[in-house]
């Protein structure tokens, strides 16, 4: 394989990984939005929060599958607790209210951090198993973002699993698709808005920690990856899990090329894909409303 | 008459209180109040989308940024570029801005504009990291003159003096916050309020909604940029964290929000509550806006209407007055 074709082929892998992790975040926020009608702004700050309790995790026991484990279910517990205490609370006063209190939420979550962590950033180091090179041909690559990819795809398999064959994930998509219909056929649908939101946080955790290994643990980090899950849910479709799944990869594989053919321009690239297709198609690929 | 003549009394003490202000307390609290008359300046044109045409931008730092950016970089390029022509290079930068992103925005409404305007939020301030031969990336443009006012042959006013700037700075606040508070009298800007409360019926009676919406989004913006171009005067510093940053976006809409969406002098109370907060807050942590968001939390939760809207209903117990009247005309 000459180096030419084994830069593509490397470029493809860091495109697919960062698309699948940008999946892992858009899934839930296009859930919540599909569900609640509500853009999570605060989203990607769980995303933040979990890379942080992965750090303390990880000081405190050692072990990066531990932290994998639990950091997740932490950050999906305070995501419950604002939607049981604050989303909840609003509800019934219209959807820019629940906007904004979500910005407030962004906000609060992002100096609390600050505040018990310092604003400097904190490497993660990749955990032993997982560290060396695969060779692929005889292009040598990081095998952890090999496992990136792997990991994602394992928990997307999970998630429609869960979506399309559980009866608690046909009561989901029933309430994403008319949340007042499933109420009155007798299910609780606050309940199931709970257990959305806490699962989409808690897939922007898993998130988060894979994430924590190759990027430094740093309190801006959640901006890149928010806006970026934003232009996916956007481009995809309000409330579509195909077309965010589709728009991710795309836009991980447009970053990874962009960075290395066009690196000043790379991050427009994104927003001239989300624009072009807006300007044809205002409620993204697969949305029906907006 | 008798409130008539009221309403002048205060508006006359508020007048002379604003005259005579910079030479009462220090350079400090002067630079605060054009601070805060900036803000308000910037959460109100902010609340003439969200407010008065219903919509909710998370990217109106484009606009500030952009003027401020704009302002910065013709001062430091241009040699001799007089003051006034320099503020209005921030504004008519940000009105091009708002031009260019205005056909794919009003298309859309809702959340949908809400994210597209983020979006472009962000892009803008990733390009000015970028291109750093031009914005100096994360360093920012700083240091460049700051022209005096002059007439030329009658008199030339030092700009870098506070207070001859605070003069300046409220006078150019007062004048744009002046031309938008008659726009929203002219039937146009009723037709606006429309919009917002019903697009389809404004769009039966013959308006163009989507050009009704482009013209709301550059009034907004071109003024947003006047407040940056002022921004940049007063800090002689323009960084992407300074004035692009997402917070810089949110700063107007909790602003605007606190004080209350409802009314047109609602966002100047929003400023100056969150200017007050902000001196107090620094006295004891340096996380001031987690205090910030705390606040915007609660105030979103508990006082939906705001801080006029709670001084109305406040109001409207204590005195009972007519219900029927709108909270529009109530706080204008």
């Amino acid at each position: 394989m000459d180096s030419t074709i084994a830069m593509y082929v490397a470029q493809f892998i860091n495109g697919m990984a960062y698309g699948m992790l940008l999946f892992l975040v858009a899934s839930g926020l296009t859930l919540i939005f599909g569900m609640m009608g509500i853009l999570n702004i605060a989203h990607a700050s769980f995303f933040m929060l979990s890379a942080y309790f992965c750090h303390t995790f990880l000081e405190l026991t050692g072990s990066f599958w531990l932290a994998l484990l639990l950091a997740p279910v932490v950050a999906a517990f305070f995501g419950i607790l604002c939607e049981r205490f604050l989303l909840r609370k609003i509800h019934a006063f219209g959807h820019i209210p629940e906007l904004l209190i979500t910005v407030g939420i962004s906000l609060v979550i992002l100096e609390g951090v600050k505040l018990f962590w310092g604003t400097e950033p904190f490497l993660v180091a990749t955990p032993k198993t997982l560290q060396g090179f695969i060779w692929i041909s005889d292009l040598k690559y990081p095998i952890y973002r090999v496992f990136i990819v792997g990991f994602a795809f394992f928990i997307l398999g999970l998630m429609a699993l869960v979506l399309y064959k559980t009866r608690l994930g046909m009561v989901v998509r029933a309430a994403v698709s008319d949340a007042d219909m499933v109420n009155a056929l007798g299910i609780n649908v606050p309940l199931v808005f709970m257990l959305v939101f806490g699962i989409g946080t808690w897939l922007a955790g898993l998130a988060g920690v894979i994430i924590t290994p190759i990027l430094t643990v740093f309190p801006g980090m959640a901006d890149q990856i928010g806006m970026d899950a934003f232009v996916v849910v956007v481009t995809g479709g309000f409330g579509s899990l195909i077309g965010a799944f589709i728009v991710s990869l795309c836009i991980g594989e447009l970053n990874s090329f962009g960075i290395q053919f066009i690196p000043k321009l790379a991050p427009v690239l994104m927003f001239t894909f989300m624009a072009v297709v807006l300007a044809f198609k205002p409620t993204g690929f697969f949305g029906e409303r907006e | 008459m008798r409130s008539k003549l009221y309403l002048w009394i205060l508006w006359a003490a508020i007048l002379v209180i604003l005259i005579l202000f910079p030479h009462v307390v220090g350079i400090y609290y002067t630079n605060v109040v054009v601070l805060f008359s900036i803000f308000s300046l910037y959460a109100i044109t902010l609340n003439l989308l969200l407010g008065y045409t219903g919509l909710l931008s998370f990217g109106h730092a484009l606009f500030f940024g952009g003027g401020a950016y704009a302002t910065a970089i013709a001062l430091t390029h241009i040699p001799g570029l007089p003051l006034i022509p320099a503020v209005l290079i921030g504004g008519l930068t940000a009105v091009v801005l708002a031009l260019i992103t205005s056909p794919l925005l009003v298309r859309v409404s809702g959340t949908a504009f809400a994210m597209l305007t983020l979006a472009f939020g962000q892009l803008m301030y990733v390009i000015c990291l970028k291109f750093r031969n031009i914005t100096g990336g994360e360093d920012g443009v700083g240091g460049f003159p700051i022209p005096p006012f002059t007439i030329p042959g009658v008199v030339s006013i030092d700009m870098t003096n506070p207070t001859n700037y605070y003069y300046f700075a409220l006078i150019v606040v007062g004048l744009s916050i002046l031309v938008i508070w008659f726009f929203t009298k002219t039937p146009f800007g009723q037709i606006i309020i429309g919009v917002r409360d019903n697009a389809q019926r404004v769009s039966y009676m013959g308006f163009k909604v989507p050009h009704t919406k482009a013209l709301v989004f550059i009034i907004s913006g071109g003024f947003a940029g006047i407040a940056g171009a002022c921004y940049a005067l007063l800090q002689n510093l323009v960084s992407t964290d300074g004035v692009l940053v997402i917070y810089m976006s949110f700063l107007p809409i909790m602003m605007a929000f606190i004080g209350g969406i409802g009314s047109f002098f609602g966002p100047i109370c929003g400023a100056a509550i969150l200017t007050i907060l902000d001196e107090l807050i620094t006295m004891y942590t340096e996380r001031v806006e987690l205090v910030t968001g705390l606040v915007f939390i609660l105030v979103v939760m508990f006082v939906p209407a705001g801080f006029t809207g709670l001084l109305a209903s406040i109001k409207e117990k204590l005195f009972i007055k007519s219900s029927d009247q709108g909270i529009m005309e109530q706080a204008s």
